[in-house]
């Protein structure tokens, strides 16, 4: 069993990034480890990068996930997931990217392009030892709302059973953040079956 | 939570529930990122645990009126962000020769190096050299919250504020802290303040007496259950502070060294000489681990200095430059100074990685900074457009601190930004130079919390001189950039506080005009600073505007959906309300050719209806 583990949640502004974070320390807490939780942001409300790292563990390590070290990449957003690689990916890498994008400035008045998405995951295989992705459109449509994607993607990195915490905690931590709201369990339990279907790259 | 339960929180939560089991009885404080949480963790439970907590007008009002309470022997803590303290340096400086009775006064200053979310970074640990104060850096978010208890036992014993720095590392981590029992003491009465709270007529005096019980100070230190610093004869030693005590750590494993010893400063200022150069005794190279400037470094030396006839040490750090002098420290940056002095390599990522991360890097777009979709901001700084285009001279617009600030990215919408009320200060230099040739009309640009802040002082300033200038203040009644504090003149306010109006005040200083116009009323706030530019003199326009995340949540559904008719919109020659106007809410269908709104980022504020040339945007 490795030494620790050190999770990346890569995405902008508003998509639920720290509610992520703290649902897995939380679950981390749930299994007796001593967690850091560690966030990047600029003027983070208003659209900009956000990246959470949670570094779960024995020990009060500090809170940034050296370079290189990262294990696992939980990407909301699928260009974000790319700049946390370039930023922190390593050898053991593997990145779980959702397949929404969200536009930037530049992108919506067509003064840049938006990365295609086999681009961004043809990038993200040369830098990471394994890249799933998930598209969870359709099921937030289906819940009508966007504000669960992190509890979808939290449900796909339990489906890729790559997190060393377990299923269960991770769903109980997420109750302890969130509440237990249907939309969330939904959204939890839809992206659990997507990232079990998810093959790697 | 009681004591011993082992709770996730945050560096700043911590410091918040340190301060609460010292028996805290008063805060005050102005919202800073990164420092505003200490302050609203103390606000859920202050009326249950009867604790007075205010967000003061600005830190130098939120550090006086703590220094009172603490003269009235009551316990207070004043948090702020690194810049606020610049704002209330002048007191401080003042009331460390005065004294702070036996209430006991504790200032957080959290710094923020790189600047994440400020416009420099600033090391305000000089503060506390300059004004003589004893300065604590706690390294993790436990000894944040165990710090504080002793914090005030400092104050308390020599009547003097003690700092506690924190950075947006430490004070934005979370992580485990046990916790400690919360004092139970019945409210106890403010008894008199004490006499002589003034340094004059011999400050000398007062400054002497400040140097001794500093003396004192570093006596305790030199005893701090706080500090880790153990003899070694480990070769090389780092010196760390606050969190690079964790970058240290995995540095050092991550090189796999082991003739380093890791040594621990938490009370770097008055520096406890003794146990220090005891520490560093015998080593041959001592590297400084901190954040900010080479402060313990340059204090550091000074020692060695002074330590006659004996060999020192090689020190590195910032002084010899490997670490950077400027940004943030991380684990990377440590290992790098570790592998350049002990000639050990240190490779984070095979050099094949870096090339393939650095054609990567091609892919990605930027995401400055923006306005929330339906922000009054962006419809002001729309309007200030327009009736530029429409004037015939040139015009310089100064702005000012808070969300309006990303105008910077808007279109260039603001020509500077520096402090709060630099927008009316700066205006009311600019708006005299006419008769030196200077022929733009200048607009001053604020908010409501900024305008109480500091611009009154400007605004009398530009009153009194005359300058002419066209002062704009967008009152979207909250302070939105730190999370929608109420400001004084919110029409919602925090227990009894009263609210105060913004154009009454305005009134008072006597302005040639002055109007009052509405942000998403694009057309009008367009005539209005347009007519304003025309005229001569100090004029002031009111905008009310709309914090669209402060809004309630169901205020859109209460309005009528705005769409964009297909039909209408030309297309791809146009694009205007995406590349100019640039809501983020409007998105570009490139299959059918024409802008499209969608719907569930939209909040329907219409702002957009009049800058669409071709009347395609629509309600509905
Ligand atoms: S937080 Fe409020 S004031 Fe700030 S950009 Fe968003 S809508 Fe505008
Ligand atoms: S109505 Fe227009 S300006 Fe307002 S949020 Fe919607 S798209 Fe943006």
């Amino acid at each position: 069993m490795k030494q620790h583990q050190n999770i990346l949640i890569a995405g902008v502004g508003g998509q639920g990034n720290l509610v992520c974070g703290k649902t897995l320390a939380q679950a981390a807490v749930e299994e007796g480890y001593k967690p850091v939780v560690g966030q990047i942001f600029g003027a983070s409300r208003r659209g900009g990068t956000v990246q959470t790292h949670v570094r779960i563990s024995n020990s009060n390590l500090g809170p940034l996930i050296p370079r290189g070290d990262v294990h696992i990449i939980l990407g909301l957003e699928p260009m974000e997931t790319l700049r946390a690689a370039i930023e922190y990916a390593g050898p053991e890498t593997i990145a779980l990217m959702s397949e929404t994008p969200v536009q930037t400035v530049d992108s919506l008045a067509g003064r840049k392009l938006y990365p295609r998405l086999d681009e961004l995951r043809g990038s993200l295989s040369a830098l990471a030892r394994r890249v799933y992705s998930v598209d969870p459109t359709e099921t937030l449509e289906d819940l009508g709302t966007y504000r669960v994607q992190n509890s979808y993607m939290l449900g796909a990195l339990c489906g890729i059973q790559t997190a060393r915490l377990s299923k269960e905690s991770i769903k109980t931590g997420l109750i302890e953040i969130v509440g237990r709201s249907q939309p969330n369990t939904e959204a939890f339990e839809e992206g659990l079956k997507a990232g079990r279907c998810a093959v790697s790259e | 939570m009681i004591e011993g339960d082992q709770v996730l929180m945050s560096g700043n939560e911590a410091i918040a529930r340190g301060a609460i089991e010292a028996g805290i009885r008063f805060c005050a404080s102005y919202p800073g990122t990164p420092s505003t949480e200490i302050t609203e963790y103390i606000m859920k439970t202050s009326d249950r645990r009867d604790i007075h907590a205010e967000w003061s007008t600005n830190e130098k009002v939120a550090l006086e009126a703590s220094t009172a309470a603490s003269w009235a022997g009551l316990p207070a803590l004043c948090p702020m962000k690194s810049l606020g303290l610049n704002v209330a340096a002048d007191f401080l400086l003042n009331v460390n020769l005065s004294g702070t009775g036996d209430g006991g006064l504790v200032i957080v200053v959290c710094d923020d190096p790189r600047g994440h979310s400020s416009s420099n970074e600033q090391d305000s640990r000089f503060y506390s050299k300059a004004a003589h104060l004893p300065l604590l850096e706690p390294s993790s978010c436990q000894q944040a919250k165990d710090i504080m208890p002793y914090a005030f036992e400092i104050s308390k014993r020599y009547e003097i504020p003690v700092i506690v720095r924190s950075t947006t590392r430490l004070s934005h981590t979370r992580a485990i802290v046990e916790l400690g029992e919360v004092p139970d003491i019945e409210i106890e009465s403010a008894h008199d303040i004490p006499s002589n709270l003034y340094n004059v007529p011999r400050p000398d005096f007062k400054h002497k007496q400040l140097l001794a019980k500093l003396d004192d100070i570093k006596e305790d230190f030199e005893k701090s259950r706080f500090n880790k610093l153990d003899s070694s004869d480990k070769r090389v030693r780092i010196l760390a502070s606050g969190i690079t005590n964790r970058y240290s750590e995995e540095a050092m494993r991550k090189l796999d060294l082991e003739d380093i010893e890791i040594l621990s400063i938490t009370t770097t200022f008055p520096l406890p000489g003794k146990s220090v150069l005891k520490a560093l005794d015998s080593a041959t190279h001592v590297l400084f681990a901190e954040e900010g400037q080479p402060f313990t470094e340059e204090n550091v030396a000074v020692l060695f200095a002074k330590r006659k006839n004996r060999t020192v040490p090689e020190l590195h750090g910032k002084i010899d430059g490997v670490i950077e002098r400027y940004g943030e420290l991380n684990v990377d940056k440590v290992a790098h100074a570790l592998s350049r002095i002990t000639g050990c390599e240190f490779r984070p990522v095979p050099p094949e990685f870096e090339e393939r991360a650095q054609k990567s890097r091609e892919l990605l777009l930027d995401r400055p900074p923006t306005f929330c979709p339906g922000c009054g901001h962006r419809a002001v700084y729309w309007a200030i457009k327009k009736a530029k285009q429409r004037f015939d001279k040139p015009v310089v617009v100064t702005g000012d601190i808070g969300c309006y600030s990303m105008g910077i990215f808007y279109d260039s919408s603001l020509d500077t930004m520096q402090a709060m009320g630099s927008s009316i200060g700066t205006a009311s230099g600019l708006g005299q130079l006419s008769r030196f040739g200077f022929d733009q009309k200048v607009i001053a640009v604020a908010g409501d919390s900024t305008f109480f802040h500091a611009c009154l002082p400007g605004l009398v300033n530009a009153r009194n001189k005359n300058a002419d200038l066209t002062f704009i203040v967008i009152d979207n009644n909250t302070t939105a950039m730190t999370g929608f504090q109420p400001s004084p003149s919110s029409h919602i306010q925090r227990g009894e506080t009263f609210s105060v109006d913004i154009e009454n005040i305005a009134r008072a200083a006597l302005p040639d005009y002055i109007d009052i116009g509405i942000a998403s009323d694009i057309p009008a706030t367009t005539d209005l600073i347009h007519e304003n530019l025309t005229r001569d003199g100090l004029k002031i326009i009111i905008v009310k505007a709309v914090c669209r995340l402060a809004e309630r949540e169901d205020s859109k559904a209460e309005r009528p959906k705005v769409y964009i008719d297909a039909d209408s919109c030309i297309g791809e020659n146009c694009k205007l309300c995406m590349t100019q106007f640039g809501c983020l809410a409007i998105e570009w269908n490139e299959e059918e050719d024409h802008s499209e709104i969608e719907n569930h980022l939209c909040v329907r504020c219409g702002d957009c209806i009049v800058v669409c040339p071709h009347d395609a945007i629509r309600r509905g």
